[in-house]
């Protein structure tokens, strides 16, 4: 309701200031004033500016925390269930049927095969050969999300890409972090972020061991499907720590050798 | 009625004085400067920067050109 009555207040403050400025103008017309053409004009100026320049619309991270636990919560119900214990490997777009899409393979015991990609339709929740789980990651949304801020699909893509514009993305355009580094090792990938506004939902997932164990959090899991699909080889999302004042987070990925 | 008394000049400084606001705003409340929860649109407060700069460019460039051929 206040945001409303502030937004129109804003809206009547700029065209006041529009009409304000073409009045200053025409009157600097009749009366050949060259100090009401330059104020006038400029009033113009700085409405059409103001009248552009609209306020992002935000929301509070509280709403955006309460979304996501449910989600987290289910994924631990199928885990517990099924009593898997087993790292979530991020498949990459070979062996899915939709390229575009990302799919979470978590196996019964630790050294299986990746599923063939006939076994990978999204609708199926197990896999009988090799035997385990399919989940849709967290991740998903937040890393198609990513493909269309870059306008690029990861897929046609690589590793050096992703450590070029994942940073500046990340701290930019979505505005999620204040810092961001990526670093690659061999088959090791450790990424870096302070300020990290998702933090607070991560903390909700860690309530959930079984599930950020396997699945990661909300932001991870976006990076390693992006990750998946730049390298086209399936991730592992090894370790996610922040220090004690959650200023810093440490992401490490592994790319799985076939 | 005629039209504004306002010279090339007049509009030329116009421009450089709303370029030199707008673009000082975009860069101190670039999130490199931690400043992420500014609910303004960013994006949209550097597109208005970079066109009124460029516009004053162009100014500068009519101007310079004018002086060239005037010589």
């Amino acid at each position: 309701m206040q945001r409303t009555r502030r937004k129109r207040l804003n809206r009547i403050a700029v065209f006041a200031m529009l009409t304000l400025g073409i009045s200053l103008t025409v009157i600097s017309g009749i009366y050949l004033s060259s100090f009401l053409a330059i104020l006038g004009v400029g009033i113009v100026f700085w409405g059409a500016v103001l009248l552009y320049i609209t306020p992002a619309r935000h929301v509070p991270l509280t709403l955006l925390n309460a979304s996501t636990a449910a989600n987290a919560g289910n994924t631990e119900r199928i885990l517990t269930e099924l009593n898997l214990t087993e790292k979530g490997r991020y498949l990459p777009p070979k062996y899915l049927k939709n390229y575009e899409s990302s799919l979470i393979f978590i196996p019964e015991k630790p050294i299986q095969p990746l599923p063939k990609r006939e076994e990978t339709t999204e609708e199926k929740l197990t896999s009988k050969n090799p035997s385990g789980v399919f989940l849709t990651p967290p991740g998903m949304a937040l890393s198609k999300l990513f493909e269309q801020q870059l306008r690029v699909s990861f897929t046609k893509t690589d590793l050096s890409y992703l450590q070029q514009n994942l940073p500046k993305l990340l701290i930019e355009h979505m505005e999620i972090a204040e810092t961001a580094e990526i670093q690659t090792q061999n088959d090791k990938i450790t990424i870096e972020l302070t300020g990290n506004i998702l933090n607070e939902i991560c903390q909700e997932t860690q309530k959930h061991p079984r599930t950020h164990e396997a699945v990661g959090c909300l932001l991870s899991s976006a990076i390693a499907c992006a990750i998946a699909k730049a390298t086209g080889k399936a991730v592992i999302i090894e370790k996610e720590t922040q220090t004690p004042d959650n200023k810093t987070t440490r992401i490490e990925y592994q790319i799985l050798e076939e | 009625m005629q039209l504004p008394p306002l010279t090339f000049m007049d509009t030329s400084l116009l421009l450089t004085i709303g370029a030199i606001i707008l673009l000082i705003t975009a860069e101190l409340a670039s999130p490199y400067y931690g400043h992420t929860n500014l609910t303004i649109n960013k994006k949209k407060l550097k597109n208005a920067a970079l066109a009124s700069g460029t516009l004053f460019l162009i100014t500068v460039a009519i101007r310079i050109i004018n002086i060239i051929t005037q010589t």
